[in-house]
């Protein structure tokens, strides 16, 4: 163990870990922005039928290796965050939108005949019915898709958009045991610290008197 | 009124009807029960009502108001509406529960809570204790009283139940059976009621509309149904004890003879003469204080001729249950007179003895009433 080396990786953690934790989140909010409501629109009878024509879509991108993706994203976005971050939300697309499918699907049909036999609108048992009820199923694919970004994120520094990955593709190409140390270490920890952080969540947001799955 | 005119309803991807030209027409105030086999269309009639199913063709009317010329949220804010899943929001409290029909038409905060107690309170459940709670905290029964309740939020004219009380285990059901009547008496609401259950039907009815394959039967009060089942399919669907559960639509009270002749313990041994005296075919001992405590009948007698006191008051206490509250039914009191071994029995108004009623009286009822 070369003591000097591993203070030296230690001291590039923050700037490429904040770099790491943006580009998830980045990439985390604007998959989430796009699959809830793909899903949501996808559980409507009027969409229904588009259902598994967008969910095979999905799924091929999901295939995709996370390294055909990062390299797939260079030539057509060229180098550094932005395409880094690109390839991470086609990654994270998927999970989401199919528990917010699943989440939907799996409210039990007689509380929404009720429902809306008393009245509410539609949009009203949308918002007030079945997306409290599905937000379980919901938070679990979202935990999903952070944990499949986080360590897929470490890719990104092979097309120069940084984070931890520079830790450990350096080690792997000086063979530092230090840095790949570091950079792996601290990319497992933040997916332990995303996966603990969103199921917290996930328990805040389960509706009370409603079994957590 | 509800007025169903020539409607039809053919599922898509369907040939057969699942209701065909139907006429039906529910008087307001009136509680109209449809009952069939599964698949008979009943629920299907229902759900048009208030539009969860639209209807292929024909006109459905409340007070004259076509359904279809309305918007289907606001005419179903305006309808009580009741499921057998009953459908309770498991993220919200009872009170919240209950609330949600009077929040969807603006109520202010206050109110609503003033109606959220009055509506729990006349369900039977204690405000206090249930109104905070989660649905999955409460027992069955509750969660099918707190449904009814959130039905009954904003005191809707027109009621639609689709087997509300099936989800619970027959005691349970019938006591909820029984508060509904006692609350319908007072709300004279127009209700369509759906379930496949024929005793329920002839207890929860004003009048009954049998239901099969898509087509009604027949419509009638109770007492139609029972004594003049329209074909072989009604009588089939009644069942074999048809007159049995005509004597269900009557109180012991309504054919109860007053006066019955009683004797005290020290008169026994002129039991003969005093039931002679009175032309009774069942004497009733009771005790100093008035209180009835064995029945004596002719046939005691004629068999035994000599039996002496202590024998006469031995075979009396051997008939100390033979007797039957007022507002017990006809088919109650059978059962008393199988289980008693006797043709005759006390009535009681609260703890004294009011009255007689005999094998003969309830024949003579049936046969009265299936003459009808």
């Amino acid at each position: 163990m070369n003591w000097p080396r591993m203070l030296d990786a230690l001291s590039r953690i923050p700037h490429d870990l904040s770099i790491h934790i943006l580009m998830v989140v980045i990439a985390l909010a604007i998959s989430i922005a796009i699959s809830i409501p793909v899903g949501v629109l996808l559980t409507r009878p009027r969409y229904k039928k588009w259902g598994i024509v967008v969910m095979n879509i999905l799924n091929v991108c999901q295939s995709f290796p996370g390294m055909a993706i990062i390299a797939l994203a260079m030539p057509i976005l060229g180098l550094g965050l932005k395409p880094a971050i690109t390839a991470l939300i086609i990654q994270a697309l998927l999970p989401i939108a199919r528990n917010t499918i699943a989440g939907l699907n799996g409210v039990d049909p007689g509380i929404k005949e009720a429902a809306k036999g008393m009245g509410m609108t539609p949009k009203r048992v949308l918002t007030e019915v079945e997306v409290p009820l599905a937000m379980p199923v919901i938070l679990a694919g979202i935990r999903t898709s952070a944990v499949l970004v986080v360590s897929m994120g470490t890719l990104a520094a092979y097309i120069g958009g940084g984070g931890l990955g520079d830790l450990i593709i350096a080690g792997l190409n000086m063979l530092w045991v230090e840095f790949l140390l570091v950079g792996a270490g601290f990319g497992a920890l933040l997916a332990i610290a995303f996966d603990r952080g969103l199921r917290y969540v996930e328990d805040r947001l389960t509706p009370p008197g409603f079994s957590s799955i | 009124m509800i007025e169903l005119n020539d409607v039809t309803k053919i599922y898509d991807g369907q040939t057969v009807p699942a209701v065909e030209s139907l006429d039906l027409k529910i008087n307001e105030g009136e509680t109209c029960v449809f009952v069939g086999p599964s698949g008979c269309g009943k629920s299907t009639i229902l759900r048009m009502i208030n539009r969860m199913i639209e209807q292929t063709s024909g006109t459905i009317t409340i007070n004259g108001e076509e359904v279809r010329g309305t918007d289907p949220d606001h005419l179903r804010m305006n309808i009580g509406y009741v499921i057998q899943q009953i459908g309770l929001l498991p993220h919200r409290t009872v009170a919240e529960n209950v609330a949600i029909v009077p929040r969807l038409h603006g109520w202010d905060k206050d109110k609503i809570c003033k109606r959220v107690d009055e509506l729990l309170e006349l369900m039977g459940l204690i405000p206090e204790e249930t109104r905070d709670k989660y649905p999955a905290q409460l027992s069955g029964g509750q969660m099918q009283r707190v449904g009814v309740a959130r039905a009954m939020a904003v005191d809707p004219p027109v009621m639609l139940m689709d087997e509300p009380f099936g989800a619970v285990d027959p005691i349970v059901r019938s006591h909820l059976q029984d508060e509904f009547l006692r609350l319908q008496t007072e709300m004279r609401k127009t209700i369509c009621f759906v379930t496949h259950d024929i005793n329920e039907a002839i207890k929860m009815g004003d009048t009954i509309a049998i239901f099969t394959k898509g087509h009604l039967v027949q419509h009638g009060t109770p007492q139609e149904i029972l004594s003049k089942p329209k074909n072989e399919f009604v009588r089939d669907f009644i069942g074999q004890d048809r007159v049995v559960k005509m004597l269900t639509l009557f109180q012991v009270r309504s054919i109860a003879k007053a006066n019955p002749c009683t004797i005290h313990e020290d008169e026994l041994p002129n039991i003969r003469q005093k039931m002679k005296e009175q032309q009774a075919r069942g004497c009733f001992l009771v005790d100093q204080s008035e209180a009835p405590c064995g029945l004596i009948i002719a046939e005691d007698l004629e068999r035994e001729s000599d039996a002496s006191q202590e024998r006469l008051k031995e075979l009396a206490f051997s008939r100390r249950g033979a007797f039957i509250d007022q507002h017990l039914l006809l088919s109650d009191a059978l059962s008393y007179m199988l289980e008693w071994d006797t043709d005759y029995l006390g009535v009681m108004n609260g703890q004294d003895l009011s009255g007689v009623v005999s094998m003969a009286d309830i024949r003579e009822c049936a046969s009265r009433k299936e003459g009808d």
